[in-house]
């Protein structure tokens, strides 16, 4: 009898509800997005917990020019869908004002398994890794406060913060965490190479690239290690310091001289279609980068110990081991990836 | 007169009915009853007070004017004497303390009541809550931003903001000085301190005890390591930075003797003790 009598004040107490709320707009259920984990990958390295209406709104940020100063520059200026998310044929990322960075864009891929991001590790959080390129003077130059400010007057970003998270709100945090969930959900593991090594259709490789292959486990995947070819550390791999940058690498985060022009090992994922190559985009293609390797290292006191053998230095590599590694690289390109419309944005 | 009488009157019935409240409370706790801790930070400098724009002379030989004394404290706990601790929700224990700004106090409200005798608090913000992401920090990154307490060329906080000009011997006067303390990807500096309190806070319903904190800002570049800011010149010269490699390690350490409890005040309304 009570139960019944709660019932009809529930029901009593619902009617003004449901009424208001068929005549508001219709509110769609935020559903989760499973971030699939491929079966050759290590683990992931970051907290995930995306949703379809978070992706979404984080996939219209990463394309709208308003997170910049002047409204110019959006995150996909510099990281363009059919270069891996990179700023293809530039050597610095370009910024507001016709201004130049001084580091070579990276991809954006495969980021929840990684632990270090930037070339210096600038961030080790995907939710917060956004801040840097956003508040940089020559890249964005903006606040996050700024882009809150501005996002709240457009009523179509209202509506998609009020979907997307559960406080509803247009701030600074929503910003980055959409930002992350959409970086979270790009995954490139669907190359020859992947299909090689997961034994699926499509994954045989020609005498050559796994002639490369055998080559490349040999001599680089102690630093371009496991399936996602970083081991996500710092090394300085012996690139003479340009003069006009010095650009002191993994140091400027750290403070520590022994860190001084030490790089984040990239990922080689998609590496054929990153051109230019190394942290300041100096090299144009993968010969140069092997050339680099075989005959153009420079001893200094922080040069990895992996490529100091007894006083010869770098990986000693003839033309037809670099041919061969080359084809091995280019197994690692992702069509789907690079064509995924999962990630185009179209308004 | 008549309406002065009648104000007094309804003042005196108030206030009988709120010192009887109280004084229940106080022979005996209601566990179920909650109240607010106000911590105030009293800045100084060495056993001086601080004054912005003020010069201070320091063990290394060197004088420091302080412009700027921000600082993040956080993840506060309250223990009482038997050892147990009431930790305070991690979502709302991040506070911005500004000489500048005049942001001295950390309100925590809502603690159960009870006599506490020590407070724990981080200096800076913890990694676990920085590896959640900004999600987890919402309006905090707002309002350390609008402090100048973040660091956006690598991303995170600044745990200390300790800026200003000195002077040194050889020097010219005047150069700028900026210390800025933090983790980042390499070392986590985030430190925490327990205090003790020299008198009780007692924690009642409608009583907000006050424990008054000395922040001594000297020991930031001067107390168990000693940083010299001439040490740190920029290759210009023309300033000091100090924001990463070692210093920020020592840094971590000496703040782990810039705080002390200085008194408790209890009884908000001041009608104890």
């Amino acid at each position: 009898m009570p139960r019944l009598l709660y019932t009809a004040i529930a029901i009593v107490l619902l009617l003004p509800l449901t009424s208001c709320s068929e005549d508001s707009e219709y509110v769609p259920v935020n559903e989760a997005m499973e971030l699939d984990i491929p079966s050759n990958f290590p683990p992931l390295a970051q907290e995930v917990a995306v949703t379809k209406k978070g992706f979404e709104l984080g996939r219209k940020l990463f394309y709208d020019g308003r997170l910049s100063a002047d409204g110019t520059v959006s995150c996909s200026f510099c990281h363009e869908q059919g270069y891996a998310f990179t700023h293809h044929g530039h050597q610095f990322s370009h910024g507001i004002n016709n201004q130049e960075g001084t580091r070579n864009a990276p991809p954006v891929q495969n980021m929840a398994f990684q632990s270090e991001y930037f070339y210096d590790g600038a961030s080790n959080s995907l939710e917060m890794l956004s801040i840097v390129p956003i508040h940089n003077p020559a890249e964005m130059a903006e606040t996050l406060e700024g882009i809150a400010d501005k996002l709240k007057a457009d009523s179509e970003y209202t509506r998609l913060f009020s979907q997307a998270f559960e406080d509803g709100q247009v701030s600074s945090g929503n910003i980055l965490k959409a930002l992350g969930q959409f970086m979270a959900m790009m995954v490139s593991a669907n190359s020859k190479y992947d299909k090689h090594v997961r034994n699926e259709p499509g994954g045989s490789l020609t005498q050559q690239e796994l002639q490369g292959l055998q080559l490349f486990q040999g001599k680089c995947a102690s630093c371009h290690a496991t399936d996602l070819f970083t081991d996500s550390s710092f090394r300085n791999n012996g690139l003479p310091p340009n003069p006009f940058l010095n650009d002191k690498g993994r140091e400027i985060v750290t403070g520590f001289a022994s860190d001084r022009y030490k790089f984040k090992v990239p990922s080689l994922r998609n590496i054929e279609k990153t051109a230019p190559y190394m942290h300041d985009g100096r090299f144009g293609s993968l010969e140069s980068v092997l050339n680099f390797y075989s005959s153009g290292v420079l001893s200094s006191e922080t040069l990895d110990p992996l490529l100091d053998h007894n006083g010869v230095l770098g990986i000693p590599l003839d033309t037809n081991e670099k041919a061969a590694i080359i084809a091995f690289l280019k197994t690692l390109t992702d069509e789907e990836f690079l064509n995924n419309p999962l990630f185009y944005f179209r308004t | 007169m008549k309406f002065q009488l009648k104000n007094t009157a309804a003042v005196l019935a108030a206030t009988a009915l709120f010192m009887s409240c109280s004084s229940d409370d106080s022979t005996s706790v209601n566990p179920e009853s909650h109240g607010d801790v106000e911590v105030y930070f009293d800045n100084g400098v060495g056993g001086d007070a601080l004054t912005l724009g003020t010069s201070y002379t320091n063990s290394n030989g060197e004088s420091l004017t302080i412009n700027r004394l921000n600082y993040i404290v956080s993840n506060f706990v309250l223990i009482k004497a038997d050892g147990s601790e009431y930790v305070y929700p991690k979502d709302d224990s991040y506070f911005v303390i500004s000489a500048e700004a005049g942001m001295l106090t950390a309100h925590l409200e809502n603690i159960p009541a009870g006599d506490y005798k020590k407070v724990r608090f981080g200096i800076g913000v913890d990694q676990q809550r920085y590896l959640q992401g900004e999600t987890a920090q919402q309006s905090f990154w707002d309002l350390a931003a609008a402090h100048d307490m973040t660091w956006t060329w690598s991303t995170g906080y600044r745990f200390i903001n300790f800026e200003g000009t000195f002077t040194a011997p050889g020097l010219n006067n005047g150069l700028i000085f900026q210390v800025h303390q933090g983790s980042n990807t390499a070392t986590d500096n985030y430190r925490e301190v327990t205090l003790d309190l020299p008198t009780t806070a007692r924690v009642r319903e409608g009583e907000v005890p006050s424990v008054h904190v000395k922040t001594n800002a000297n020991v930031i570049l001067d107390g168990q390591q000693k940083i010299k800011l001439s040490d740190n010149l920029n290759q210009a010269g023309t300033g000091a930075a100090v924001m990463g490699g070692e210093n920020l390690i020592k840094i971590a350490g000496n703040t782990l003797n810039m705080f002390s409890v200085d008194h408790v005040h209890n009884g908000g309304s001041g009608h104890h003790e």
